[in-house]
């Protein structure tokens, strides 16, 4: 394979299972990059752009990387045009409402007439809501997405669960479910053509058990 | 002052650079018997409205004029030419070959290669049918970019009856068969199987459909599509992607094009061939085009056409 490919990968929580994936696909990457942002593979050819998580769709789909893994949480929150090969299976979470235990909507009770939803997810609430024909307002917040609840801010939450802990901690309980979110394996529509057999290869390299 | 975002000046060494590639381009269109035609930046909407697919339709700039008639900026130019050929050149013998070299306008996130305000070049082969008539416009897609210093551009095409013929074999008709095939289009493989899934399609025969959103090649993968191809129309439309290819082996071109199954373009608007045209260094398509019969006809003129633009901005982006 002579092409070289260069792939954007997520800091952050999704980290450690992706470098874990890409080496069993034969492309090590340092565990630790420390403060660089482009590193080079293991086997010498694969360039590596280590990226916050929601800027790898902006750079595949511009082509300053040819493809990337990200979470499909991520993918909702964006338009950019990247086209989802392959379902990576790690980094499994839920999207979901949540509130309080105490105003009782888990258990059919009505959401207020106007709604207040806080979310790091804007779009993935707005759309959810909409679908359901209920008038709400978002709060987009950018962490710490459960205390909105506790003090008032927000009627009910929209935000990740992988093991459910924060959620309990903070009395909160699981409303309905948006969408469940796992790492996927992005492409430049383009360098899909332009790089046909570097990344075919990756692909299978990266989906063999 | 300050000027709206997607928009931009040309100052004069750089507006030069760009009038000589528009200028490469005109001689190009000259060569192959082209006559370049404008129509008015702004048009009714509803005129413009009947060859635009949904996203171009919430791309569009619209206003009014004072006495309240709505108008648009157009997006691109072969909706206003289907209008001007139905509306004024139907006496004209066919087929009849109009090109064009102007600016469209598009409501959209300015960003690098994708601009408010842009150039297009492109031609039309109006009334033109057949294998000739799309290899026609997919060579001269090519020499353009010859043309303008682009020899290493690349080129992939595919015929939308092909996809069509692959999912009547595994079973799919009607809005089943239009989901998947936007996934197809998009490249989305999770979607894809995902659909297969919870729609209980019998795996191994989903599976056919997947490798096909995978697949693309040369004459090796027209052995391998063939068999899978369930309709007469898609076997044909199989067969004239080869000539198409062996055309183009005649001019040198045959590593130059490679066939893409799951090239798709703008679903609503072409009805069969279709190509674009990259080259590795950008992340998005030069040029693109391809055979688009239903357009004429909404405007009342029932002839066939096929047609192809590429984007000025973004071939100074690729020089």
């Amino acid at each position: 394979m002579s092409e070289r490919l260069v792939i954007a990968l997520p800091k952050g929580a999704l980290y450690e299972e992706t470098r874990k994936c890409l080496a069993k696909a034969g492309i090590e990457v340092p565990a630790d990059v420390g403060r660089r942002l482009q590193v080079l593979a293991g086997d010498g050819r694969t360039e590596l752009l280590v990226l916050r998580s929601s800027d790898v769709p902006a750079y595949v789909e511009f082509g300053a990387a040819d493809c990337g893994i990200v979470g499909k949480d991520t993918l909702w929150e964006t338009d950019r045009s990247v086209s989802e090969l392959a379902d990576l299976g790690f980094g499994q979470c839920r999207l979901v409402v949540a509130a309080r235990r105490s105003d009782g909507y888990h258990d059919g009770a009505r959401y207020p007439t106007f709604l207040r939803v806080a979310t790091k997810f804007k779009r993935s609430a707005q759309a959810y809501f909409a679908e359901r024909d209920v008038a709400c307002e978002i709060i987009a917040l950018h962490g710490s997405v459960e205390l909105a609840p506790l003090v008032g801010l927000a009627d009910a939450i929209v935000d990740l669960v992988a093991t459910g802990r924060t959620l309990r901690e903070h009395d909160l309980v699981v409303v309905d479910e948006v969408g469940r979110s796992s790492a996927r394996f992005v492409v430049n529509p383009v360098r899909f053509r332009a790089k046909y057999r570097a990344i075919i290869d990756v692909l299978e390299r990266l989906q063999r058990d | 002052m300050k000027i709206p975002p997607g928009v931009r000046d040309w100052l004069p060494q750089e507006f030069a650079f760009k009038r000589d590639v528009e200028e490469r381009i005109r001689e190009v269109f000259r060569c192959w018997s082209y006559s370049e035609v404008l129509t008015p930046t702004f048009e009714v909407y509803e005129a413009l409205e009947r060859g635009l697919g949904e996203r171009l339709m919430q791309q569009t700039f619209r206003f009014s004029d004072p006495l309240g008639q709505s108008l648009a900026l157009r997006t691109e130019m072969t909706t206003p030419i289907a209008r001007v050929v139905s509306a004024r050149l139907r006496q004209a013998p066919l087929p009849l070959r109009l090109s064009y070299i102007a600016t469209a306008f598009r409501y959209e996130e300015p960003q690098l290669g994708r601009m408010r305000e842009f150039t297009q070049a492109g031609a039309e082969l109006i009334g033109g049918t057949g294998t000739s008539a799309d290899a026609e416009a997919l060579f001269m897609a090519i020499e353009t970019l010859d043309a303008v210093g682009l020899g290493d551009a690349r080129f992939d095409i595919n015929d939308a009856a092909i996809v069509d013929g692959v999912l009547a074999s595994v079973g799919l008709s009607g809005d089943a068969a239009e989901a998947c095939k936007q996934f197809v289009a998009e490249r989305n493989l999770v979607a894809l199987r995902d659909f297969g899934e919870r729609n209980a399609v019998d795996p191994q025969t989903f599976e056919i459909l997947v490798q096909l959103t995978m697949t693309r090649g040369r004459d090796d993968v027209v052995r391998l599509v063939r068999p899978i191809c369930a309709t007469e129309h898609s076997r044909a439309a199989l067969a004239r992607l080869e000539e198409i290819l062996k055309r183009a082996d005649a001019f040198g071109w045959r590593e130059r094009i490679n066939i893409d199954f799951a090239l798709l373009r703008d679903l609503r608007y072409y009805t069969g061939f279709v190509f674009e045209g990259y080259i590795g260094d950008l992340g998005f398509s030069l040029c693109g085009g391809g055979r688009y019969d239903q357009l004429l006809p909404r405007f009342g003129y029932d002839v066939p056409a096929v047609g192809w633009m590429v984007g000025v901005e973004r071939i100074l982006l690729a020089l």
